[in-house]
This record gives C-alpha cells, structure tokens and sequence, in this order.
C-alpha cells in the first residue's frame, strides 16, 4: 500500500504547483485590467491571463482530486468559461466599435 | 429525415453526457435531466441547425496542442507587459479577410483570435475580421493565417478555396 500513498503524494504536490503557477496569470490579469489604458488593451488583460490562470487551477485540482467524474467536471467548467470569456470579450468589443470608441494609440 | 433524427440524437447524447458530467450517477437528477437534454437538443437544432462541414478529428488532435500552446503564450505576453515598469503597449487596428465560409466555421475563428497572443477580434462583418491587437510589431498576420488554417483542418474546409475570392 505504501507505494500507492506516495504515488497520491506525488499528484497531490504536482497538483499544488500546478495551482500556484496559476496565481500570476490572475495577478496580471487584474493588474492589466488596472493599468492599461483603453477598453480593449483592458479586454485582452482579463480574457488572455485569466483563461490561462483558471486552466492551470483546473488542472492542478483535477489532479489532486484523484477522481476522474470530478476532472471531467473541472475540464467542462473550463471548456465554459473559455466560450463564455471569449464571446462576451469579442461582444464588449464590438458594442465599443459600433459606439466609436477609438483605441487608444501610442503617441 | 434519417440524417435529422441522426442529428437529433447525436445531440441528445452531446448533452446527456453533458448533464452525466455535471450530476455523476445520481439516478434521481434524471428526472429533471431527461427534459432538460430534450428541451437543450430541440433548441440548439433550431439555434444553430446542422450545418454542411464535420469536425475532423484529426483537426482536433492537431488543434488542441496549437490551441493551448498559443493561449499560454497570449497569457505570458498580457502578463509581461501588465507587469512591466517600462510601457511596452503599441495598439492598432488590422482588418484581415478570411476565406472561411459563413457559419460556425468563421464564428469559431473569431473567437479563438481573441485567444491568440496579443490579438482581439473587435468585429466581424462578412468575411473580413477587425482585429485589435496589443502591439502592432507582433506577427499578427502569420499568427492569424496559422489559426486560420487550423480551423479548416477542423472543419475539413479546403483552403485552397482562397483563390476564388
């Protein structure tokens, strides 16, 4: 049995690492939703980073969850909220297209 | 009317498992499941009815990696510049003309620009895409034309089809 224990030890930990280095995705996200200067620059800072953040935490629970009902669940979230991140991003920028809001430019 | 009720219940099983997933082997949740997966198949055919192409896959087994590999590096390019001391932004507007054909095929390429690094699918009108991007030194047109084709090999569309345009 022992093997067994260190083998879920092992996915536990892996699973723990994956979960933090999704962390800095949502740092940046939020951090470039604050600085940037327009409405798009804004929109690629939360789709891009946190779609990547919420995927490396959806992987490293689905691996310390042991369970594959459960991981099917968690990829299914995260298959969501890539639809719903990426429809609602390209409808935000269409409404400040059609609204004629000009993206802001470097100087 | 056999390929409509092959549709149809190539639809049911899509949610059916779609409802297995989220509920695992309660019995009693089928209750509520059955006319859910009834009522979510008869919209989404009336939604979005089937259309000509089939996803290829092959075109997925290839897509997948693409995908998650360029949707990391679109997550590492917003975290540099978000974090940067220096202002490493240089925004612009580009129009790109697809040779996708209307339909899912166009809208899922649409969508998937906005995953891509740097870019943004702002509007879609016809078959020419308007793409904001985050920095106008990136490669935007070999990145798009790359997703471009990839999206064909998933829907098994001939991009040779460019040439009547």
């Amino acid at each position: 049995m022992v093997p067994v224990k260190k083998n879920m030890d092992i996915l536990y930990h892996s699973g723990t690492l994956l979960i933090l280095l999704g962390l800095p995705f949502f740092l940046s996200g939020t951090v470039g939703l604050i600085r940037f200067p327009d409405i798009y620059t804004r929109l690629h800072a939360l789709t891009k980073a946190d779609n990547v953040g919420l995927g490396f935490v959806v992987s490293g629970l689905a691996l310390q969850s042991g369970s594959w009902a459960v991981t099917a669940k968690l990829l299914l979230i995260w298959l969501l909220v890539l639809i719903a991140s990426s429809a609602s991003c390209h409808l935000i920028a269409r409404s400040a297209m059609q609204k004629n809001i000009q993206p802001w430019t470097r100087q | 009317m056999i390929n409509f009720n092959r549709r149809f219940f190539l639809r049911i099983l899509f949610f059916s498992s779609v409802w297995f997933i989220l509920t695992g082997v309660d019995t009693t949740s089928w209750m509520v499941g059955v006319p859910a997966v009834l009522i979510a198949s008869g919209l989404s055919l009336t939604l979005a009815p089937p259309s000509q192409y089939r996803i290829s896959l092959v075109g997925v087994c290839c897509f997948m990696p693409f995908f998650l590999r360029q949707s990391f590096h679109g997550g590492i390019d917003v975290m540099r510049r978000a974090l940067s001391s220096r202002q490493l932004l240089d925004p612009g507007l580009v129009s790109y003309t697809t040779f996708l054909p209307e339909g899912s095929a166009r809208i899922f390429f649409a969508n998937t620009i906005s995953l891509l690094p740097g870019t943004l699918s702002a509007e879609l009108h016809g078959n020419s895409v308007t793409i904001h991007t985050l920095d106008r030194g990136l490669p935007i047109w070999a990145n798009i034309q790359g997703l471009e084709y990839h999206v064909a090999a998933l829907m098994r569309i001939s991009p040779v089809k460019r040439k009547n345009l």
